[in-house]
């Protein structure tokens, strides 16, 4: 599926262009159904009816969608580079599982009804501390494969006890359901404090950018990349923090998704090929395309959570882009 | 003269006190038999084990420096390759300019001489064994470190590209590089300027080819029973291809 230098250079365009449209497609799909012009009448009159619907719950879900697919796509294109292995995933190291964790131990408690911040900053905490764990586990310059075995064993020991809490609250039935939305992973009922909390992401994703280079060579062997002159400690550091930062503010806001990481990067290298300094970026706008496409399906489709489609719709694309390999 | 000194470089388990010094301008042979500390002994030269002990160029350590500054200095080419992704021959050896900021310096011309130029666009991951050898080979020249390490360079390659990598190790050395390659065919190194041989993670010998490989030193290091005939076998470059 390569590119010609032609094609290359319309890429960033064409899917700048998509994106754009679907977002102004995803304005348009909602519970309540609202021509263009009263769109248009909301996003520029405030004091117009469809304003409230239009600024406080389509834009934010909007912007939300855009930067946990961009985060998440871009985490999975790390952690691919990271493990030399275009089945990685964001969640390999048990980030989402911490995550996740955090998220129910603050539903189970009580806590999230305090504060909308108590949940997102609980899966947060749950997500740096299983990422801890897995580097404590494999310890200090661990090889890919121990790393790998330790977010193996976290991902079994935290799915455990997600699973041990969910079957605790049995009979508590809006704390389960809680529970269960979040493990599903969705977009409902996301406000401007959801996007706030996931702003950070953009600040990740350009830091992530600097050491694309470094990333190239890393892909190719950590003691090559060494040999050729990277700093393979730093670097090594700086993409577990940075991927784990994209991970953990995505879940902590939506949930757990999953498929995004694992199939934007992979069908994205087949058409623009491995070089990280197009692959990042790309795999942001990318990432946004995949997560806001699969959310106006699930709500054309009656409100299936975001978590469901992206599975839904990632599975069989996945198994067409292996058809596809060599 | 530059030279590359080793005092007393040991790797638990694997490398026990190794020390020898080389002068610039020689293609140096590393020998011994299976597990003997060979990939080991290029791995901690490169930098890529914890060793104790110290390795020096021109008196220098090269245990503190950065590593970009140590790419600068020393090479190192793995004994297998393993791409996972589709990376283009051509970026792959461009690679050998990290190092230099990238600078795309030369890539033509090594492609050329390593007979990839056909091969530049194609991912790395659909090549055969010995076309990998030799994009890595490319790579490690196209960096002009002053000393190469490469780990069994000529085991995938067919007759030719073995002499033509001869052939280019040869005018490396005659610039002023130190070329020490492993390698598991002893009749290799006869025609080299100098053998190392390592046994269970010790320095056996240096020298000249023709000091080190004694009949006895083959008999109780490799346990092969030597037969000078098969040196006779003298392969060269034919003069028109």
């Amino acid at each position: 599926m390569n590119l010609s230098p032609h094609q290359s250079k319309l890429i960033m365009p064409a899917m700048l262009v998509l994106l754009v449209s679907l977002a102004c497609v995803s304005l348009l799909v909602g519970d309540v159904n609202l021509s263009i012009r009263q769109i248009l009448y909301g996003l520029y009159d405030h004091t117009s009816p469809s304003a409230m619907i239009v600024w406080n719950m389509r834009i934010p879900r909007l912007l939300t969608a855009l930067l946990i697919g961009g985060a998440l796509s871009m985490a999975g294109v790390v952690m691919q580079s990271f493990f030399r292995n275009s089945l990685a995933n964001p969640g390999l190291l048990g980030v989402s599982s911490g995550s996740a964790a955090g998220a129910v131990i603050a539903i189970a408690c009580g806590w999230s009804a305090i504060s909308l911040w108590f949940l997102p900053a609980a899966a947060l905490v749950g997500a740096f501390a299983a990422t801890l764990g897995v580097l404590i586990l494999a310890k200090r310059g661990a090889s890919t494969e121990r790393l790998l075995l330790a977010g193996v064993a976290l991902n079994a020991l935290l799915g455990a006890f997600t699973s041990y809490v969910l079957s605790q609250r049995i009979g508590l039935y809006e704390k389960n359901a809680q529970i269960l939305f979040w493990l599903l992973g969705g977009l409902e009922d996301r406000s401007w404090e959801h996007v706030f909390i996931a702003l950070p992401i953009v600040v990740t994703a350009i830091f992530l950018l600097p050491i694309s280079r470094s990333m190239d060579l890393m892909s190719l062997g950590w003691n090559e990349a060494q040999s050729l002159g990277v700093d393979v400690r730093s670097i090594r550091r700086r993409m577990i923090i940075l991927s784990t930062l994209l991970t953990a503010f995505s879940t902590a806001v939506v949930g757990a998704i999953g498929f995004v990481g694992l199939i934007v990067p992979h069908g994205l290298r087949l058409i623009v090929g491995p070089e990280h300094k197009r692959l990042l970026p790309l795999s942001f706008i990318a990432g946004a395309i995949f997560v806001i496409t699969c959310d106006i399906i699930g709500r054309l489709a009656g409100g299936i959570q975001l978590g469901i489609i992206t599975s839904l719709i990632g599975a069989p694309f996945f198994l067409y882009l292996l058809r596809k390999l060599p | 003269m530059n030279s590359l000194k080793v005092d007393l470089l040991s790797v638990p388990g694997r490398l026990s006190e190794i020390s020898f010094t080389v002068d610039s301008g020689k293609v140096i042979g590393l020998v011994g038999p299976n597990g003997a500390g060979k990939s080991s002994l290029l791995q901690a030269l490169a930098g890529l084990l914890v060793y104790s002990g110290n390795v020096y160029w021109n008196g220098t350590s090269l245990d503190k420096i950065p590593a970009i500054e140590r790419a600068r200095i020393a090479s190192w080419i793995p004994q297998e390759a393993h791409f996972e992704f589709g990376f283009t021959v051509r970026s792959v050896v461009e690679q050998g300019r990290f190092a230099h900021g990238d600078d795309q310096l030369g890539i033509n011309e090594v492609l050329t001489a390593f007979d990839l130029i056909a091969l530049s666009d194609r991912p790395v991951n659909h090549l055969s064994a010995g076309e990998r050898a030799r994009v890595l080979l490319a790579r490690a020249c196209i960096t002009e470190a002053p000393i190469q390490f490469w780990d069994e360079p000529l085991a995938a390659l067919d007759p030719r590209h073995r002499l033509e990598t001869l052939r280019i190790a040869r005018k490396l050395a005659l610039k002023g590089s130190i070329i020490i390659l492993s390698l598991h065919d002893i009749s290799q190194a006869l025609g080299l300027d100098q053998v190392i041989v390592v046994n269970n993670g010790k320095l056996e010998a240096i020298g000249s080819p023709n000091e080190v490989l004694t009949d006895e030193l083959l008999l109780r290091v490799f346990k092969v029973q030597a037969s000078r005939n098969l040196s006779n076998l003298n392969l060269e470059l034919p003069t028109k291809l």
